[in-house]
């Protein structure tokens, strides 16, 4: 048994190593063959944001919003539940932050900043939930519903962002500045890093707690492994369709709520930008577990900062970490491979 | 368009509904043989790109929608071959290639056009147009069958190919098999993951050439040109019934609202993203109300079945 445990270990590893390293291996290779100066480029990519403390403190705050999408998206994993919203959820409560600070922000003193995230986590929770909702009541698949409802809201925000709530006083498409005490500290000057890490951080070990020590955490990750087997066991299994669903939600918004009080400090149009999907694949490089959703979100995010300081000072794009981004998810779920490192052959099941 | 025509909301509707219909069809193939392609939106990209990149380069609108097919249809064979021989889950990998499309299309722009924004292709010609001059004012019939680019005639043709494929020839049969019961195909010695991967290849062909049709049309590129068409065309393919004729039928829903929200635009004054938002939000509206229905069905079959 123990030998058994190990050896699929070392299996769940040697795959992700392989996966990791292809996504490596076809960066590379876009890079040399696109780019004229492709040893500076690849040199900018993998030691920039180590290269000084700036560069290091966003990377690290670049994978804030990553944790928490991540851990979003494994919660509805753990049920078997699909949330295919994130983006919208994560603009949606960004949004909610700035149109909240309009209306509790002058009386609430120190409890103003807890008012706007918590709002903003009830806001994407709400919209998670209606999909969870559908799902419990009449079976609606809440992978097609809650990528729908997602999309309409973001072209819904894009338009209340660019219309009536634009600061008249600037270019940029965004809300005005927050005002002066409804932002998270920054912790690590001059980059952007600020508290919201800490509060990602003790959400992580939070989701461990409820998923894996509590009654309702094992509930929920019965219904994921065999809803009819829960079923038989007496579980509530309806219930668990609209719950991780709603805590997924709260996540995401946690994170547009993150985003917009610690790094931008106000709604910008488009933030939540890829935040969404990459935490679906943070969430599968961590197989759903909410303590390597961190290890993998530094991952990710590391990705797209050094892709970033590479466009700084090369000829690169951007978007060539979104390539190796595609790398990673096409291998991830390959049981292929997983099973040829198990098994020694890629044999038939 | 032209003048002449008698219902242009209509006229434009057959226009819209090109590459919605090129892409579910796709879809439905890759759906027979049991694989739920979410990657129509990324090949729809990857099409549009390559179609009017090679268009460009050869000269020649013909090679170059062929040539871009060819290509998107390689990606979509990889796609495939990732889903069906290393055995990941299709939907992820289907993200994957949406992805996968957004990036390689950028980077491609930025370093081959040196420009990842619009790209216009001033001295590309436009597909031309066929009519019957004369006949354009017959209501309705002229509005819905002349007057239209290669595409939209094209992509009534891969319905007639895609009726007769899967319902009048031993190839069809079998790729229903391969969705339905590959057990049962295996059985005959033949091989079920060969024709899923012939699935997607068809798909990838069907995709490319309604993302060509759009960006073709207007003579340039711009970055994620698809729009959520290939989801809207996903979704047409289960309002459709999964069924050629009901796709189609689906598909001209579809464009009809969408032809009528873009007049509405025109002559009200209603923000363009609220406009843009319709499309997923019928969706979603006419999604909940089949899976009501569904569930009321199945619920008094029970209550049947249990004698009550």
């Amino acid at each position: 048994m123990r030998e058994l445990k190990r050896r699929e270990v070392t299996a769940n590893f040697l795959s992700l190593a392989l996966t990791l390293g292809a996504a490596f291996f076809f960066l590379a290779l876009l890079i040399f063959l696109l780019s004229g100066e492709p040893r500076r480029a690849l040199q900018y990519l993998f030691i920039g944001p180590f290269s000084n403390p700036y560069y290091f403190g966003n990377w690290i705050n670049a994978s804030v919003p990553l944790i928490l999408t991540g851990l979003g998206a494994a919660v509805a994993f753990q049920a078997s539940l699909f949330n295919l919203g994130g983006e919208g959820q994560v603009y949606v409560g960004g949004l909610s932050v700035y149109l909240l600070s309009l209306v509790i922000a002058p009386g609430a003193g120190v409890f103003a900043l807890p008012l706007l995230i918590g709002g903003a986590a009830l806001a994407g929770a709400a919209v998670a939930g209606l999909s969870g909702f559908f799902k419990m009541r009449w079976r609606t698949d809440e992978l097609i519903s809650s990528f729908l409802i997602s999309s309409a809201l973001i072209l819904i925000v894009d338009q209340l962002i660019t219309g009536p709530f634009k600061d008249p006083h600037t270019n940029l498409m965004a809300t005005p500045v927050l005002p002066r005490g409804l932002s998270l500290g920054r912790i690590f000057p001059p980059s952007s890093l600020n508290g919201s890490l800490f509060i990602a951080l003790a959400l992580a070990v939070l989701l461990f707690f409820y998923l894996y020590r509590t009654h309702q955490g094992y509930e929920t990750r019965l219904c994921g492994v065999n809803r009819e087997f829960a079923r038989y066991g007496g579980i509530p299994v309806n219930r668990y369709f609209l719950l991780p669903l709603l805590y997924s939600g709260a996540l995401h918004g946690l994170a547009g709520a993150l985003a917009v009080t610690g790094t931008y400090g106000k709604v910008l149009k488009g933030f939540s930008a890829g935040m969404g999907w990459n935490g679906i694949a943070v969430a599968l490089i961590a197989r759903n577990h909410p303590l390597w959703v961190i290890p993998a979100a530094l991952f990710f995010a590391f990705l797209e900062s050094g892709a970033k300081i590479a466009m700084i000072h090369t000829d690169i794009t951007l978007e060539v970490s979104t390539v190796a981004q595609a790398v990673v998810f096409f291998l991830i779920t390959s049981r292929w491979i997983r099973e040829y490192f198990l098994y020694g052959t890629g044999r038939q099941t | 368009m032209t003048g002449g025509f008698t219902f242009p909301v209509l006229h434009n509707a057959v226009d819209i509904m090109t590459p919605l219909l090129l892409a579910s069809l796709g879809g439905l193939l890759t759906e027979m043989a049991g694989m739920l392609n979410i990657a129509l939106e990324g090949l729809m990209l990857l099409g549009a790109f390559f179609g009017i990149l090679f268009s460009y380069f050869t000269g020649s609108l013909f090679w170059g929608v062929l040539l871009g097919a060819l290509v998107t249809m390689g990606i979509a064979l990889i796609y495939g071959a990732v889903t069906i021989f290393l055995k990941a889950n299709v939907f992820i990998t289907g993200l994957a290639t949406n992805l996968m499309a957004a990036g390689l299309t950028t980077v491609l722009s930025h370093h081959i056009l040196a420009n990842k924004g619009v790209v216009t292709f001033p001295g590309l010609a436009r597909p031309p147009r066929w009519t019957l001059e004369g006949l354009e004012s017959v209501p309705v019939l002229g509005d819905l069958f002349l007057g239209h680019g290669f595409f939209t005639y094209f992509s009534w043709l891969f319905l007639g190919f895609v009726l007769v494929l899967i319902y009048a020839t031993p190839f069809g049969f079998r790729l229903r098999g391969a969705g339905k019961n590959p057990a049962a195909l295996r059985a005959l010695g033949l091989h079920p993951r060969r024709y899923q991967l012939i699935a997607f290849g068809f798909s990838g062909f069907a995709c490319a050439l309604a993302g060509a049709s759009l960006s073709l049309n207007i003579g340039a590129y711009v970055p994620n040109i698809s729009s959520g068409r290939g989801w809207t065309a996903l979704v047409i393919l289960y309002l459709g019934n999964r069924t050629p004729l009901g796709i189609l039928g689906a598909a001209l829903f579809f464009a009809l609202a969408e032809s009528f929200s873009n007049w509405a635009q025109g002559a009200q004054a209603i923000p363009a993203d609220f406009i843009l938002a319709l499309p997923y939000l019928i969706t979603l509206a006419v999604m909940v109300g089949a899976s009501v229905i569904k569930y009321r069905r199945s619920s008094r079959k029970k209550q049947r079945e249990c004698g009550v």
